[in-house]
């Protein structure tokens, strides 16, 4: 019994059981990476290859042509832009805007605090469906409707309660009497909160920026509702208008492959802390 | 060095007595500067949820008692309830409503059972675990409407990689077919794709609440002499309460706010197979422009999701004392 590691005494360790959960496991990661793969494998192939029947999966010929395209037509560089612009001034907000806010909540608790905070939280609930048209009649009134701050805006207001429930537990744990030593050496409040605690939540704040990057990286439908013209619109919802155009299939897959790649990217940088971020934030909060 | 070892408890006694105070009806200066400075750190986020949160959803709900066409009307009509009335009786909200459920139920269940079976084999800490675990995870970063285009290439009769697979390497040309044609096969590609894009976040919310469990428990199990089978319902199913209340509101919430995936594969369609309760407040508001309608329907779909997340909590819970 000593002998036996952790991880063996927690379940039974059978040959055949073990077999099973190495198959299944294979399976599923198998079955998650391979529509990514194709995808990529598919920017690579030559425009006729594609249609070959029957397909094959790696490519017959490589050839770099359907980028070359991408970058040469120019057609794409507006939903870049828009997803980019959109992408890094939200970002920016949400982390300077729950940093705020989680150390008010944390720290400076004031009457209602508790009940504004809940009622924050429970906005994680509300289907965007109900707040789309009062957005798109507002946009509208205010001549917000297909611009990228038009964009921004919501997007920001939708991932603040979630950063601020990750930024709020962060300086929670963040002891009081680091603060109160800098009290004593005369810092005020505003300055105290950036020179001080701010700086010792970088880890709640790497977490809201990877998650805030997902979200309003793929972020559909506030897009496809309040970009009406193309030129408005981000990679996620003006890459969806070419879904019927056949013959740009080759040039599609470069594009789609371009634009989950930072996404994918940053996840390989950053798992460990998104893994162990998630599953805190979920739980403990 | 020394004053300052000394300084915390005398604090907190300090922030006891003044809270004391406040509740007294007077505040030490201190103490009220600090609330107005917590009040002035939340404000701008406060401004953000409430000018795009809350104020649309008081909008919303006024508009949902009016008729209000966006491109003909200037401004709502007050129509009372009608609207609500108008939705149950409404065979395509009743449509929507029914495809909803069918999708909501499948796309539960199946989600809840195999990221709670790949959370059990990842517990395990097999060799490539690790790998695992980032394969399985790795979908949940890909923009889900790129994944749908992949998709819709993945389906696609003639070139596809699906029917490729099943008809020149399993060898089974008769299961082929055009997958989004027929509003079964549709319904089901939908639910893949959601199950692509969402299995690896509920295998980490399962994956910690097992190694939450404490490893005492586990053991007694054993020493009782428990079975696989046993264990899990008795002991592990039991343990995992709390995380059944985060993944199935997960759950339930993705459920019934799908609207990526059948808006990317289909459209809704063939004929309306595929067309959810979100979409067709979209396509009411968008493509039809009636806004009050539009509203109403939305509340419905809220007041939905508010029961079954309590619903779902209620089932988590349950004998939840009992046990303990």
């Amino acid at each position: 019994m000593s002998d036996r590691s952790l991880a063996q005494r927690r379940l039974p360790t059978g040959v055949t059981s073990r077999i099973v959960s190495h198959v299944g496991l294979a399976l599923a990661a198998l079955l998650c990476l391979a529509p990514v793969l194709y995808i990529v494998l598919n920017s690579f192939k030559k425009p006729e290859d594609i249609f070959q029947v029957p397909p094959s999966i790696l490519p017959v010929r490589w050839t770099a042509e359907n980028y070359e395209s991408v970058f040469a037509s120019g057609g794409f560089t507006a939903y870049f832009t828009n997803t980019v612009v959109i992408t890094v001034v939200g970002v920016g907000l949400v982390v300077i805007l729950s940093s705020l806010a989680g150390y008010g909540f944390a720290k400076l608790p004031f009457r209602g605090s508790g009940m504004l905070f809940a009622g924050i939280l429970a906005t994680l609930t509300l289907p965007l469906a109900i707040l789309l048209v009062p957005m798109f009649i507002m946009e509208n009134a205010t001549g917000l409707l297909n611009t990228q701050l038009g964009l921004v805006l919501p997007n920001v207001a939708v991932c603040l309660p979630f950063a601020i429930l990750i930024m709020r537990k962060h300086f929670a744990d963040i002891p009081k009497e680091i603060e109160d030593a800098a009290e004593m050496d005369g810092a005020g409040r505003f300055r105290r909160w950036w020179l001080v605690m701010v700086p010792l939540t970088r880890n709640g704040m790497i977490l809201v920026t990877v998650i805030t990057t997902y979200s309003i990286w793929g972020e559909y439908t506030l897009a496809k509702t309040l970009a009406t013209v193309p030129q408005a619109m981000p990679l996620s919802v003006g890459l969806t208008l070419l879904k019927s155009e056949v013959w740009e299939y080759g040039v599609l897959a470069a594009v789609i492959t371009l634009a989950i790649l930072p996404p994918i990217i940053i996840f390989l940088i950053f798992q460990r802390k998104i893994v162990d971020g998630v599953t805190q934030g979920a739980v403990k909060g | 060095m020394t004053a300052r070892t000394l300084e915390p408890p005398l604090s907190r006694a300090d922030d006891t007595v003044s809270v004391m105070i406040a509740s007294g009806g007077r505040q030490s200066p201190q103490k009220r500067r600090d609330r107005v400075a917590g009040m002035l750190f939340v404000l701008p986020a406060a401004v953000f949820i409430f000018a795009f949160m809350l104020f649309p959803l008081v909008y919303s709900g006024y508009l949902s008692l009016t008729r209000y066409n966006f491109v003909r009307q200037s401004t709502p009509e007050f129509i009372g309830l009608d609207n609500f009335a108008r939705a149950l009786q409404d065979p395509i909200v009743l449509t929507a409503f029914a495809n909803t459920a069918v999708y909501a139920v499948s796309y539960f269940v199946i989600v809840m059972v195999v990221s709670l079976s790949i959370a059990m084999m990842l517990f395990r800490k097999l060799r490539f675990s690790t790998f695992y675990q980032s394969a399985i995870f790795m979908p949940i970063v890909v923009p889900l409407s790129l994944a749908g285009l992949i998709f819709v290439w993945i389906l696609q009769p003639n070139y596809g990689l699906l029917n490729h697979l099943l008809a020149n390497v399993f060898g089974l040309p008769g299961l082929a077919q055009a997958w989004l044609s027929d509003g079964t096969t549709a319904m089901a590609a939908i639910v893949v794709l959601s199950l692509w894009a969402t299995i690896g976040f509920l295998t980490i919310l399962f994956l910690s609440g097992l190694q939450a469990i404490p490893e005492e428990i586990l053991e007694a199990a054993e020493i009782d002499g428990a079975g696989g089978w046993r264990r899990f319902t008795e002991i592990i199913i039991p343990s995992l309460r709390p995380t059944f209340v985060i993944t199935g509101t997960w759950g339930v919430l993705h459920s019934l706010k799908v609207f990526v995936e059948p808006m990317v594969l289909t459209d809704g369609g063939p004929g309306t197979s595929t067309l959810v309760l979100y979409q067709h407040i979209y396509v009411t508001a968008f493509n039809y422009f009636d806004m009050g309608y539009a509203s109403a329907i939305g509340y419905l779909l809220g007041a939905l999701i508010l029961a079954l997340v309590g619903l779902n909590y209620v089932v988590s819970m349950w004998k939840a004392d009992k046990d303990v």
